[in-house]
């Protein structure tokens, strides 16, 4: 295999996104989806691939590497398989929208920048396809309704300040360790180094979509186009910034359990559980309900991937192909409701399973799923963290679970308010979704299935081997081996079940069946103000920007009359001099000149 | 060495008089007695080639054609003429002063010749001259008259064709 | 081979004067044209075995050139600034006449100018100097209307004093060394360095030279003749023409006869300073776009001989790298105010408005020469004034080079405030129907504007491949 072959996978989508840009509406969507379906064959090709491609960087002195192992291969192949469902849910999605060029190609862009950052092996080259991603994702939500640009600078100054972070961590460590190349840097995380690894470890989280780099998920929900948020937040970000996160904590700096940043990186983890699943109880509204989930489910991966012992590892990084898996799923059938009945406010929605049967089946299946239903697979990469966290501490354990409990008894509220209960008028019509549309969801919860009867299968031959040796030999796949976790989540997952029929019985509705957390004491007051912003960190940071940039502006007025009139005015008072001493006269410029000749000789002279 | 001194202050008055002179006749003439007087010096110094070539072209020809053509101009009145020669007079007042001070320089400078000068190139053939050594420059004058026909196309012939 | 730089368009230019005149004027453009590709190519193609062997070596022919690798990145300048000065003739000059005129001129121009960068003569050098020199007094005039027969009266002017500077410098270097080839006269000098007669002969020569590139105190004629000149010929004019008889031959005769030493060091930067700042005041307040162009230029002109001043390998590379960015960009510049000249019908900026609406190409390629004039990374007039500043840096003229730093904030402020009245905004009233330019003028500007963002994206390429060799004028 000849190495020049990793250009291509960055090549090829990048060149078919270039020209989906300019095909006319009619053929777009084919564009895309052969681009998408060479990606996914190059997948294939790579998957099982280890070659390095070494090209000599024009002058600077370092070299751009990129390198196909066993971990990129994985993340390749599996991005590959969401772009191509993704997008062969689009060409019915997006068909009637004039902007879908502009979808295509900055989804097949952010797969060609995907691909890169995945097989970069070098920090800079990395950063590139990294930043190349942000500008996709700035492109992607601001393409969509009205107002979502916003949305859109909202989402660019918090990734963006965050890959600032990330920029700052890529100096320092290319600083400490001598080189740039990801797979020769070994650094330890005292001094220097650990605040590199916080900064690098931002960069990765902030990606993925960890609290408290979230805010602007649940907003583009609203706002970007759904397709957007089943391939970005639901599964291309979480599998690159969690990429990242394990190839940071694992190869590039030396960690071990007892660590700091381990503790770091666990309370970040479980307090994203917690905190985001909670507000995710609260919503009225089906796509924003799910994007609080894709928040909450990244703090599985960082709390597994925090952990630092062998289960968690695992646990996170299987955490992060599920929560891809049921994630895309649950936005494509969000998607699917959407263009059905027209909206997503679960107000308006309710007894659907009957026009959308199959719809709901992959609703159904992926929601067990996220809820950690044995034997889905959501269950078996939740034990894995579970077991990796209780062997650190007692406390994350219990965030974990208390997450999975309300995670269950918010699905069990959205699917209930959306699928059960009585069809409302609009909606006497609606009727199953396309073929092209239900294709994917259906292979997606197929998986949901696969994954969780044989995740022996996903576990050894994907995930386990990345570890290598670290798992001195230990197998982490089939049924868990510790029952008692067992039946804690088993038990936890029934009194979600208990708690959902006591709240409706109590408000009489799907919908309502959890206003009584909402609205108990104390809660209820916290959930006000996050409701109202006051948590989001991008509004805190506005509110003080503005404050500042006011007194700013009190100094700036001085400093400017001194650019603005005294410089200015110096400037042209001198020009205007200068210009009246050009009067036309030749002889006036003949004696310049002779004047400076006969100063030059006898300078030149002396 | 008196002889040559006094035939440059003759070239540079005639010089001076050619831009100061009233009319154009005038100063067409005294560009001619200017050429004549390099002229001479080339003699002296021993270049008759040069010579006689500055005699022909500059002192002959070049007259010729500026005094026909300056026949064919309709002449100044009296009075422009001598408001003429006065505002000629007072725009050029500073050439001679800075002859005088260019030439006061270059004395009190004292410029000797302090490098070891080469030997003279034995006479050669014109030809030779003209054809070996520098013939690149040949074919640079062929296109300066070529440019320089262009001008006149340009300038002159056209107007006819213009009515302007 | 390089002789055939200058045979062919002689050849050429004999031909088209043959009778048939109907036929040729028909075919003179393009004729012209496929000079100028064919040029643009072979120097860029960079074969060393054509540059190294001689045309054949007879009597009839028997002229040797040389060409190193200044001369080629002069060469490829001539070629494109030619180019463009050709299309915009061919929108702007309707009469056929006297485009079939300047069409030859344009060429008897560009061999002079071959000829200047090729020779190793310093009477050759002259000679050329003079051929594209008459050329371009004639290109001005072309329209034959009062302002430019002003314009082009002053360059003779002053170009006559300078030709009689550099004619008795090359008297007394004669009169040295006993021949008029750089080797000899080099020769001649290094053995006698202290010798008044050379040092008389250096300012002179350096003083004409002064004048023929504009630089201040010696620039009265510059401005009048640039914006009065016809529009064609203002592009050829302000993009190499000077940059050529001026700058290259100061760089050439600098480093190829006199040499550095510390009093033509100090000359060379106050002189470049000055005009720096002079030239962009200067420019500040002018109304008239091509005479805010034409400051602009001796401004930029002042970067490249304070660059060259410092005489370090940096420096002289920098210097000659702003001046093919500033035969680029200076070039487009003024492409571009022949577009607007064309459209609106006047170059007074007040009168402009919001042409970048009616003429987005114009608008945008004129954004780009802009920026790239100010220094604007990552476009080509970024790296070259960097490097002249980062040279004046480690020589140790830090004074100086604050001037450059400070004086690039001048150059962006009357840069943009041109932009602004002319380009962007509300459109001016009665320019409501302009269109685009013409089809020439913008294939010259797409070229201009390529050549400049080319240049600066690949700046590692570029320099280290075609600007860093020219460090070997430096070694004798």
């Amino acid at each position: 295999m000849r190495p020049e072959i990793l250009l291509l996978p960055i090549l090829i989508p990048f060149a078919s996104g270039v020209l989906a840009l300019f095909t006319s509406r009619k053929y777009r969507g084919m564009v895309a989806l052969i681009a998408a379906a060479m990606n996914l064959a190059l997948a294939c090709f790579l998957f099982k691939a280890n070659v390095i491609f070494t090209a000599p960087w024009a002058g600077f002195g370092f070299e751009f590497i990129l390198r196909a192992y066993q971990f990129s291969g994985f993340i390749i192949g599996a991005a590959a398989c969401f772009a191509i469902l993704i997008t062969l849910y689009c060409t019915v999605f997006l068909k009637e929208k004039a902007f879908s060029n502009q979808f295509y190609a900055y989804l097949l862009i952010s797969i060609a920048m995907l691909n890169g950052a995945v097989l970069a092996d070098n920090l800079v080259a990395m950063l590139f396809f990294w930043e190349g991603m942000l500008l996709t994702l700035f492109g992607l939500i601001a393409i969509g309704r009205p107002g979502a640009f916003k949305t859109a600078t909202k989402a660019f100054v918090i990734v963006g300040i965050c890959d600032l972070c990330m920029m700052a961590g890529i100096a320092l460590s290319g600083h400490l360790a001598g080189t740039l190349t990801i797979s020769k840097i070994s650094l330890d995380i005292t001094g220097l180094g650990g605040l590199a690894f916080i900064l690098l470890m931002i960069g990765a989280i902030s990606k993925a979509g960890s609290m408290p780099f979230h805010s602007w998920i649940p907003d583009a929900a609203l706002d970007a186009p759904l397709p957007f948020m089943a391939i970005f937040p639901g599964a291309l970000e979480k599998l690159i910034g969690i990429y990242f996160l394990t190839r940071i904590s694992l190869d590039m700096f030396k960690l071990d359990p007892h660590s700091w940043v381990s503790m770091v990186m666990m309370i970040v983890g479980s307090l994203t559980i917690v905190l985001a699943v909670s507000m995710a109880l609260i919503q009225k509204d089906y796509k924003r309900l799910l994007s609080y989930h894709a928040i909450s489910q990244v703090g599985y991966m960082i709390l597994g991937i925090g952990t630092l012992v062998p289960a968690g590892i695992i646990g996170g990084l299987f955490h992060m192909l599920n929560n891809a898996i049921y994630k895309s799923c649950l936005f494509l059938t969000g998607g699917a409701v959407e263009k059905e009945t027209g909206t997503t406010d679960l107000k308006k929605l309710g007894g659907l399973w009957k026009k959308m049967p199959v719809t709901f089946a992959c609703f159904a299946v992926a929601a067990v799923s996220i809820s950690g239903v044995p034997p889905f697979n959501g269950f078996f990469s939740k034990e894995l963290v579970y077991d990796g966290a209780l062997e650190r501490g007692m406390i994350f354990y219990i965030a974990a679970l208390l997450g999975s409990f309300l995670t269950a008894a918010s699905f069990l509220k959205l699917g209930h308010a959306a699928y059960l209960g009585k069809i409302s008028k609009e909606n006497e019509r609606a009727k199953e979704a396309p073929i092209q549309m239900l294709l994917p969801m259906i292979v997606i919860a197929s998986f949901c299935i696969i994954f969780g009867l044989w995740n022996t299968l996903p576990i050894q031959k994907l995930i386990q081997p990345i570890l290598g040796e670290r798992l001195e030999g230990h197998n982490y796949g089939g049924f868990p081996t510790n029952m008692m976790l067992v039946i804690a989540t088993v038990a936890v997952l029934l009194a979600a079940l208990i708690n959902h029929i006591f709240g409706v019985k109590k408000s009489g509705s799907g919908l309502g069946a959890v206003d009584h957390i909402h609205h108990a004491p104390v809660l209820s007051g916290i959930y006000d103000k996050a409701e109202k912003r006051l948590f989001d960190p991008y509004a805190i940071g506005l509110k003080i920007v503005d404050v500042v940039s006011k007194i700013a502006w009190s100094v700036d007025r001085g400093i400017d009359w001194v650019y603005n009139v005294f410089f200015v005015d110096a400037a042209f008072a001198v020009s205007n001099g200068i210009r009246s001493l050009h009067n036309g006269s030749y002889a006036a410029y003949l004696a310049w000149s002779l004047a400076g000749a006969g100063l030059v000789i006898i300078f030149l002279m002396r | 060495m008196t002889i040559d001194l006094i035939l440059l202050v003759m070239m540079t008055i005639a010089a001076l008089w050619a831009v100061m002179a009233r009319s154009l006749l005038k100063a067409a003439i005294a560009l001619a007695v200017t050429s004549a007087v390099v002229t001479i010096i080339m003699f002296r110094l021993a270049s008759p080639l040069a010579a006689v070539f500055e005699l022909s072209v500059c002192t002959g020809l070049i007259t010729a054609i500026f005094v026909s053509a300056i026949s064919l101009t309709r002449p100044l009145t009296h009075a422009q003429t001598i408001a003429m020669s006065k505002n000629k007079f007072r725009r050029y007042w500073y050439l001679p002063v800075i002859m005088v001070i260019a030439a006061a320089a270059l004395f009190l400078l004292k410029i000797k010749v302090d490098v070891p000068l080469p030997q003279v190139l034995a006479i050669d053939d014109v030809r030779n001259i003209m054809w070996n050594l520098r013939q690149l420059d040949m074919y640079g004058q062929i296109v300066l008259i070529l440019a320089g026909s262009f001008g006149i196309v340009i300038l002159f012939r056209e107007s006819d064709k213009d009515g302007s | 081979m390089p002789a055939l730089f200058f045979l062919i368009p002689l050849i050429g230019v004999i031909t088209l004067n043959l009778p048939f005149r109907k036929l040729m004027k028909k075919t003179a453009f393009w004729f012209a044209a496929v000079l100028f590709i064919f040029q643009i190519v072979l120097v860029s193609s960079h074969r060393t075995s054509f540059w190294g062997t001689g045309l054949v070596q007879g009597s009839f022919f028997n002229v040797n050139f040389y060409v190193d690798h200044l001369t080629l990145i002069m060469l490829f300048s001539i070629s494109i600034v030619s180019l463009a000065s050709l299309l915009v003739a061919r929108a702007m000059i309707s009469d056929e006449n006297k485009r079939f005129n300047f069409i030859n001129l344009l060429i008897t121009a560009a061999i002079g100018m071959n000829g200047i960068v090729m020779v190793k003569d310093i009477f050759s050098l002259y000679v050329f100097l003079e051929v594209a020199a008459v050329s371009a007094f004639i290109m001005i005039t072309i329209n034959k209307d009062k302002p430019a027969l002003e314009g082009a009266f002053k360059y003779i002017l002053l170009s006559a004093i300078a030709t009689i500077m550099m004619l008795s410098s090359i008297g007394l270097l004669l009169l040295i060394a006993g021949d008029t080839s750089f080797g000899a006269i080099s020769a001649a000098i290094s053995s006698s360095p202290q010798s008044m007669l050379v040092k008389l002969a250096m300012a002179i020569f350096l003083c004409g030279l002064f004048i023929k590139g504009g630089l201040i105190p010696f620039h009265g004629w510059l401005p009048d003749a640039y914006s009065a000149a016809a529009a064609p010929a203002s592009v050829l004019l302000a993009g190499i023409v000077t940059k050529v008889s001026g700058i290259y031959t100061l760089i050439r005769i600098v480093t190829s006869l006199f040499g550095f030493t510390p009093a033509v060091s100090k000359v060379l930067l106050l002189i470049g300073a000055a005009s720096i700042v002079i030239g962009a005041f200067a420019a500040l307040g002018q109304k008239d776009l091509k005479r805010m162009l034409a400051y602009s230029s001796i401004s930029q002109v002042g970067y490249i001989i304070i660059g060259f001043g410092t005489g370090s390998v940096l420096g002289v590379t920098g210097a000659v790298f702003h001046l093919f960015n500033h035969a680029i960009f200076k070039s487009l510049l003024f492409v571009n105010a022949a577009a607007v000249e064309k459209e609106a019908g006047t170059v007074d900026m007040d009168r402009l408005g919001g042409l970048s609406q009616t003429m987005p190409i114009t608008g945008t390629t004129s954004a780009i020469a802009f920026l790239s004039t100010s220094g604007i990374p990552p476009l080509a007039g970024f790296w070259s004034k960097v490097i002249i500043i980062i040279a004046l840096w480690q020589a140790g003229y830090i004074a100086y080079a604050a001037v450059a730093v400070l004086t690039s904030v001048l150059t962006a402020a009357y840069l943009i405030t041109m932009q602004r009245k002319a380009f962007f905004g509300n459109i001016a009233p009665g320019l409501e129907r302009t269109k685009e330019a013409p089809l020439a003028i913008c294939v010259a500007s797409i070229i201009l504007a390529a050549v400049t963002v080319g240049v600066g994206v690949f700046f590692p390429f570029v320099f280290n491949n075609f600007i860093m060799p020219v460090k070997e004028i430096l070694i004798k």
